[in-house]
């Protein structure tokens, strides 16, 4: 594909834990991706900014227990702004095993627990975003 | 430091260069020990070991400290018992701040509690009391730590996670139903100078309303900069100098009201869970620790007046002998910088009295079980290196807060520790060890020119601002991520030893259903029946007090009587202050 993968990168809501998402958002950056890490937000905001600069993956942090409400409110969000088919959705953090299977009923496109390495991040979302491509050609 | 100071550690040195030191060995005797060390090196230990001699374990949060492969009375020539060591409970307090540690007093079993409203919260906490809990630790959600009240727009679906949502007084007296506040030692876990400002006012405001007297009230508050402006993400901040401010404050108003009370924590744990080593941890939380003495004495309070009530928090991880050593390390030379740099006269403000809780960035998803062995080794070393109060992490962690069952594990963990495997009986058992001496004196070393590194940059305050110490964090857990990642520092279960078959699921806790909408009712409740003449004149008397440099809890204690909500009294700081945007960390 054509240019570089453009990554919106933010913590959802009030969590506090930083810790791995800044270390994603360096892994990316250095597998050759534009990041942007705007810290804490929420979902309006988080669709907001990932439209203004018109990036290919929205990816979220939460590992305090937000991740289905904000989640779902982040994919409504999306639906609502039209947003939802052509980029990707990406969440990671700490939450239970069967909530990785909701968070993608909701309509996120990969979730990421503790322990996920560099390499299946970025290959996955290297993978997503050709997916979104291509279907959208 | 705008002047020319001595740095801590020149002070230090200067004051201690003319003591006349005792060695314990004979220089004779050292020599013909080092003729026998050399020969058995040469003629038992084999060439790859020799040569290898030195080696750095690798461990998740981990100093690279060099160790050899065996340690004798040559790797501390000097040793001087008396002035190294001493008895316990005797200068400088390397063997323990009490003569019979343990003997004397259990370490307090303070398990951290908190999710769901006030209610929730209430039962947790006196399940585990019920189960010999010897403590309360209370945990906010994460609306109260970020302080903003449940109703508002940005705690949506956030409201009692993570911990217990409290909005104001009431919930504290939800919180705290059937709990005798003269009997319970209590710890808030109010992180920040702000929110300590805020919340244990209403904390105070309840002991008021049972007709507690405040100098009835045991327990301590956190209240460090360092989480507010560090270890932190949130979306507003206010600047760190207005934060220090606060943190000073809630000391000065603690101090004065609330006597039994420990006004701070400086809490080193968040920051190393964060993304550092065991000695910048401690190197941070003392350079904040004598920053904040500077502020008092500047204030014209006596230097033991604060230094008998002063407290640390740290974190144990996984390399266990570095984690016996840093505690002991860290309580000489805290000995040392309050009585040589700031010329403390009582004992009491010499003890770096701690509460560690294990580390919980060293847990695992991948087969959680094993995490009941790794707290366990973390809990051990920390009561090996003689600390005041524990919590010990759930197995369960990285799923989600601990269900019933994983807390009281964590209990018993500490329970055994204390009941079943004798190492109370005997005062810091590893004591006198080579290794562990040597170690000691390596890390002491290594945490005061840390503090001197930050010293010469201008102060703790400085290293904030200019964004050192967010740097130096990110680089060691990228570093950190690397290492794991290479399988260099290895992880059973998780880069080596993986299980061949998926285990069986563990039980998750589930959050309780219904909190957010109970909070927002009370909360229109309470914003319809209460006195909002009065609500607004108490806020806009913090506010002056804000800007006319007043201590702010006085005022700010006022709002928690008049039944302010946590949200309108962070809302008075961001608009007196101002906000902050804090460096950029990757």
């Amino acid at each position: 594909m054509a240019g570089k993968i453009k990554v919106l990168l933010s913590k959802l809501g009030l969590d506090v834990h930083n810790r791995g998402l800044i270390i994603v958002a360096r892994e990316l950056r250095d597998a050759g991706m534009e990041v942007i890490y705007i810290g804490n937000s929420f979902p309006k905001e988080i669709i907001h900014t990932a439209i203004q600069e018109d990036v290919d993956v929205v990816g979220v942090s939460s590992l305090g227990g937000a991740h289905l409400t904000l989640g779902n409110d982040l994919i409504e969000d999306a639906k609502k702004e039209g947003v939802k088919h052509h980029m990707a959705f990406i969440i990671g953090g700490v939450f239970p095993p069967e909530d990785a299977g909701k968070l993608k009923e909701t309509g996120f496109d990969e979730t990421f627990i503790p322990g996920a390495t560099r390499e299946e991040i970025v290959s996955s979302i290297r993978k997503i975003v050709s997916q979104k491509v291509s279907r959208s050609l | 430091m705008g002047r020319k100071e001595r740095t801590t550690k020149e002070i230090l040195q200067a004051e201690l260069a003319g003591k006349k030191r005792t060695p314990l060995y004979h220089p004779d005797v050292l020599e013909k020990l080092r003729q026998e060390f050399e020969r058995w090196r040469n003629a038992t230990v084999r060439k790859e070991d020799r040569e290898n001699w030195r080696a750095i374990p690798c461990t998740i949060l981990g100093s690279d400290i060099q160790r050899e492969m065996l340690y004798t009375p040559l790797s501390n020539p000097d040793f001087d018992y008396m002035q190294d060591l001493g008895h316990s409970g005797q200068e400088p307090f390397t063997r323990g701040i009490h003569a019979n540690m343990y003997r004397g007093k259990e370490f307090t079993m303070r398990q951290l509690t908190g999710f769901g409203g006030p209610e929730e919260t209430n039962q947790r906490m006196k399940f585990m009391l019920a189960h010999g809990a010897t403590g309360i630790n209370a945990l906010f959600d994460l609306p109260t730590i970020q302080m903003y009240d449940s109703d508002d727009p940005l705690s949506k679906g956030q409201v009692g996670m993570s911990g217990v949502a409290i909005d104001s007084v009431e919930d504290m007296e939800l919180l705290f139903r059937d709990i005798p506040l003269d009997k319970v030692t209590v710890s808030l876990v109010t992180h920040y100078p702000s929110n300590t400002a805020i919340l244990f006012p209403m904390y105070l405001a309840l002991a008021e309303r049972r007709g507690v007297p405040w100098n009835k009230l045991r327990g301590s508050v956190q209240n460090d900069i360092t989480l507010e402006e560090v270890v932190r993400s949130g979306p507003e901040y206010i600047p760190p100098k207005d934060c220090f401010r606060i943190q000073c404050d809630n000391i000065e108003f603690i101090r004065q009201n609330v006597p039994l009370w420990n006004f701070v924590t400086y809490n080193g744990y968040n920051l190393r869970e964060f993304g550092t080593s065991g000695v910048t941890e401690m190197a941070v939380a003392l350079a904040n620790a004598i920053g904040t003495v500077e502020e008092m004495l500047s204030r014209g309070h006596a230097v033991d007046w604060i230094g008998e009530r002063l407290a640390f928090f740290w974190s144990p991880a996984n390399d266990f002998f570095e984690e016996v050593a840093r505690i002991r390390a860290v309580r000489r030379l805290w000995y040392k910088i309050i009585k040589y740099r700031f010329h403390a006269g009582s004992p009491r403000s010499m003890w770096m009295r701690c509460h560690v809780q294990t580390s919980g960035v060293s847990l695992m998803r991948e087969e959680p079980l094993n995490n009941i062995i790794r707290a366990a080794y973390h809990a051990l070393a920390s009561v090996l290196g003689g600390v005041q109060s524990l919590h010990v992490d759930s197995y369960d962690e990285a799923y989600s807060v601990p269900t019933e069952e994983a807390a009281l594990l964590s209990l018993r963990t500490q329970q055994i520790i204390q009941a079943e495997t004798g190492v109370t009986e005997v005062v810091d058992p590893l004591g006198g060890s080579f290794y562990v001496e040597a170690l000691t004196n390596e890390i002491e070393t290594r945490i005061l020119n840390e503090v001197d590194e930050i010293e010469k940059m201008g102060g703790y305050i400085t290293a904030i601002d200019k964004g050192w110490l967010h740097k130096k964090i990110a680089e060691y857990f990228y570093d950190e991520r690397n290492r794991i990642e290479k399988g260099l520092i290895k992880i059973v279960g998780y880069n080596i030893y993986k299980a061949p078959v998926e285990l069986p699921p563990i039980n998750v806790f589930q959050y309780p259903e219904g909190v957010e909408e109970r909070q927002k009712a009370r909360l229109a409740r309470l914003r319809k029946q209460r006195d909002n003449e009065k609500v607004d004149a108490a806020l806009t008397a913090l506010e002056d007090a804000c800007k006319k440099g007043e201590n702010v809890v006085a005022y700010s204690l006022q709002c928690a009587r008049a039944r302010c909500t946590e949200g309108e009294i962070f809302k008075v700081f961001k608009k007196a202050f101002g906000l902050w945007k804090p460096p950029v960390l990757w």
